[in-house]
C-alpha cells in the first residue's frame, strides 16, 4: 500500500495542497532526503502567483546539495514580484530532465491546476500527486473537511501528514493527525504516504511508524530562512 | 443559520490573513467589502471562502475607494462591516476614512503594510504609520493597533470591531507584510465564551420609527461655515481626548533602571524584545517600550520612560514615521535621541544589539 513507486524507478512527486500546510517544506525535504540517498534530483518551485518568494531564498543552499532547483532569480526579470503569473519555459518541460523530480506547487485548489501547463504531466506514468495536510489548519482539522478538501483537487495519489503548531508542535499532536488524516485517507480510498515529523522529535517518537502505521519521516525545517 | 465558527478554543497553525479572516468571523462581523492588493489578499480569499459556510457576505469592488465608501454604507445600513487593505490602497482608503472620522461612523480597516512610496514592494514595512495615524484631511481622529504577532492579530481584530462601535471612531489594526504572510501557532477563541460582550450595532439610516414617530438622522460631512465647522471638530477632539487613556495600550519591561530604552512598534518589537533580553543578560541597562496603540499615543506613559532613561532608541522598519509619533509624545524632554530607520526593510535582534552597543561605546568615551 504505502511503496507507490519502487524504488528502481524514477520519481516523479507532485506535493499540493492548502495555502500554509507545508508543501514547500515537505517538497524540499524530500528533494534534500532522496539526493542523501544518492540520487538524481530536480525541484521545481511552481508558485505562479509568488513566483519570486517561495524558495528563492534557500536555492543556493539547496543547489549545493547538488539538487539542480528550477525556481525563478529575483535578478532574472524585473517588476513581476506579484503582478507575474508566469512559467518559465524550463519549468514546462521539466518532466523531460532525467532523475527524480520533486514538484512543490503553490496555492491550493487553483495551484493545482498548475499541472495542466506541464508537459507530460497528463500521461506520466511514474507521477504522483500527494496532498500535503495539517490538523493544525481549521479548513483541514477534521475528516470531513478533508475529504470535501481533498475531492476539489482533482487527481490525488496519497495523502502527507505534516501535521504540527510551528515551535509549539507535540508528538501528541502529530499522532492526533495521522488519526485523522489516516481516516479521511481511508474514506477516500488513498494512502497515506507518510507523517513527517520535526527531526527533534526523533527520539521521543523513536519509531519509524506512526499510530496508525504510516511511515515516519524526519523533517528539517528549511523553510525558516524564507518568507512568504 | 450554519454553526458557530469556532467552537471553544483551540490551537491552530495559520498565516497572519488568515488570523484575521477568523478573528472577523468570531468578532461576528457580517460583510467585507475589498478590493485586492498584496500582501492581504488572503484575508478576502479566506473570508470569501469561510463566508458562505456562516452565512455571511463579501463585495469585491471596483478599488479601494469604493471598498471603503461600500464599507460606511453597509455600516450605516446596520451590518458589521469591514474592509482590508495595504500600500497604495491604504492611500485611496484614507479619502473614505476621513469621512468616517467627520461623520462619525464606525470602521474597521485592517492594513498590512507593504513598501512605499507608491507600489515599491509588494513584500513589507512599517512606512504606513504615518498615513495610518493621520492620514486624509482632519485631525486624525481614528484608533490605530499596531500588532506584533499572530495572536494580536487575533485578539486586536475581535477588539477593533468594539473600539470602533464603542467611541465611533475608525479603527485601523496595523499589521504588515511579514505578519500577513508569516506562519506560527495561536489561541483561536469564541469570544464570547471568554466573557466578551459585543457592542451592538446600530441602524444609522433607515431607523424604525420610535413610538410611531421617525427620527430624523442628520450625518454631515459638509458644514456650510467655518464656525460650524470649528465647533463640530472641538467637540470631537475634546470626546477623542477624553476616551484617550480608556483606549492607549503599550507593553514595557526593564524600563526601571535603563539607561538606553529601545522604542519600537509592531513586529520589528519582537526583534526589539529579544535583544534587549539579550543585553540584560550581559548585564547592560536596557529597557523596552512598545507602543500598541500608535493612535491615540501612549505619551504619558513614554514621558514617564523618557525622564528616566538617557537614551531612546527608535527602531523602525521607515525613516522616521514613529520617531515623529515619539518625539510629539515626549515634547520637553532632554532625553537623547538615537534611531535605527531601514525603511521597508525588517530589523534582526543582532542589528539592535550592535547598534546599542555603539551608544554604548560613544556613551563611555564621551
Amino acid at each position: 500500500m504505502f511503496g507507490v513507486v519502487p524504488v528502481s524507478e524514477r520519481i516523479v512527486e507532485a506535493y499540493i495542497g492548502e495555502y500554509a500546510s507545508g508543501k514547500s517544506e515537505i517538497a524540499v525535504n524530500r528533494a534534500v532526503d532522496l539526493k542523501k540517498e544518492g540520487r538524481c534530483v530536480t525541484l521545481v518551485d511552481l508558485d505562479l502567483v509568488e513566483p519570486f518568494y517561495t524558495l528563492r531564498p534557500i536555492k543556493r543552499q539547496l543547489t549545493e546539495t547538488g539538487i539542480y532547483v528550477v525556481a525563478w532569480e529575483t535578478s532574472e526579470t524585473m517588476g513581476l514580484g506579484e503582478a507575474g503569473s508566469l512559467i518559465k519555459p524550463e519549468m514546462r518541460w521539466v518532466l523531460r530532465r532525467p532523475g527524480d523530480i520533486i514538484l512543490d506547487i503553490g496555492y491550493g485548489v487553483e495551484g493545482a491546476k498548475v499541472l495542466n501547463l506541464i508537459e507530460g504531466a497528463a500521461d506520466n506514468k511514474n507521477l504522483q500527486v500527494f496532498v500535503v495536510l495539517n490538523i493544525g489548519r481549521p479548513m483541514t482539522d477534521n475528516v470531513k473537511d478533508i475529504v470535501e478538501y481533498v475531492k476539489e483537487l482533482g487527481i490525488v495519489h496519497g495523502l502527507i501528514n505534516n501535521s504540527h503548531l510551528g515551535d509549539d508542535t507535540s508528538v501528541d499532536f502529530v499522532q492526533q493527525g495521522a488519526k485523522v488524516i489516516t481516516e479521511a485517507a481511508l474514506v477516500l480510498g488513498l494512502p497515506v504516504i507518510a507523517t513527517y515529523i520535526d527531526r527533534k522529535f526523533e527520539f521521543e517518537i523513536n519509531s519509524k511508524i506512526d499510530i496508525k502505521g504510516n511511515p515516519i519521516r524526519l523533517l528539517d525545517r528549511y523553510m525558516t530562512n524564507t518568507f512568504w | 443559520m450554519a454553526e458557530k465558527p469556532i467552537q471553544g478554543e483551540k490551537r491552530v497553525f495559520m498565516t497572519g490573513n488568515e488570523v484575521v479572516a477568523w478573528a472577523a468571523l468570531a468578532a461576528k462581523a457580517e460583510i467585507m467589502y475589498g478590493y485586492p492588493i498584496t500582501p492581504q489578499n488572503e484575508i478576502m480569499h479566506y473570508w470569501t471562502r469561510l463566508a458562505p459556510k456562516f452565512g455571511k457576505r463579501f463585495l469585491q469592488t471596483e478599488d479601494e475607494l469604493s471598498a471603503g465608501f461600500t464599507t460606511l454604507g453597509g455600516v450605516l445600513a446596520g451590518r458589521k462591516a469591514f474592509t482590508a487593505t495595504a500600500g497604495p490602497g491604504n492611500t485611496l482608503m484614507q479619502e473614505p476614512m476621513s469621512m468616517a472620522e467627520m461623520m462619525r461612523i464606525p470602521s474597521v480597516v485592517i492594513i498590512q503594510q507593504r513598501g512605499g512610496p507608491s507600489t515599491a514592494t509588494v513584500i513589507y514595512s512599517q512606512q504606513e504609520v504615518t498615513m495610518t495615524t493621520y492620514g486624509g484631511n482632519g485631525e486624525g481622529l481614528r484608533v490605530v493597533y499596531s500588532t506584533a504577532n499572530h495572536q494580536e492579530l487575533f485578539d486586536y481584530t475581535i477588539k477593533a470591531f468594539n473600539t470602533a462601535w464603542k467611541y465611533r471612531f475608525p479603527t485601523f489594526v496595523l499589521g504588515d507584510g511579514y505578519q500577513a504572510k508569516m506562519r506560527e501557532s495561536l489561541t483561536i477563541y469564541d469570544p464570547e465564551e471568554k466573557g466578551l460582550e459585543f457592542v451592538p450595532t446600530e441602524t444609522f439610516l433607515g431607523k424604525a420609527p420610535v413610538n410611531g414617530v421617525k427620527q430624523p438622522v442628520h450625518l454631515r460631512n459638509t458644514y456650510n461655515t467655518e464656525e460650524e465647522l470649528y465647533e463640530v471638530i472641538t467637540r470631537y477632539m475634546e470626546e477623542y481626548l477624553k476616551v484617550a487613556p480608556e483606549i492607549i495600550e503599550h507593553r514595557e519591561f526593564s524600563c526601571e533602571d535603563a539607561d538606553i530604552v529601545v522604542v519600537s512598534h509592531g513586529v520589528v518589537s519582537r526583534a526589539a524584545k529579544v535583544a534587549v533580553q539579550e543585553l540584560r543578560e550581559e548585564g547592560l541597562k536596557i529597557g523596552y517600550f512598545r507602543p500598541v496603540t500608535l493612535r491615540p499615543f501612549p505619551a504619558e506613559e513614554l514621558k514617564k520612560v523618557a525622564a528616566r532613561a538617557k537614551t531612546l532608541l527608535l527602531v523602525e522598519s521607515a525613516f522616521g514615521q514613529m520617531a515623529k509619533l515619539v518625539k510629539d509624545a515626549i515634547f520637553g524632554s532632554t532625553v537623547a535621541l538615537e534611531n535605527l530607520f531601514k525603511p521597508g526593510v525588517g530589523i534582526t535582534s543582532e542589528e539592535i544589539v550592535v547598534r546599542v552597543k555603539e551608544i554604548e561605546k560613544g556613551a563611555l568615551a564621551k
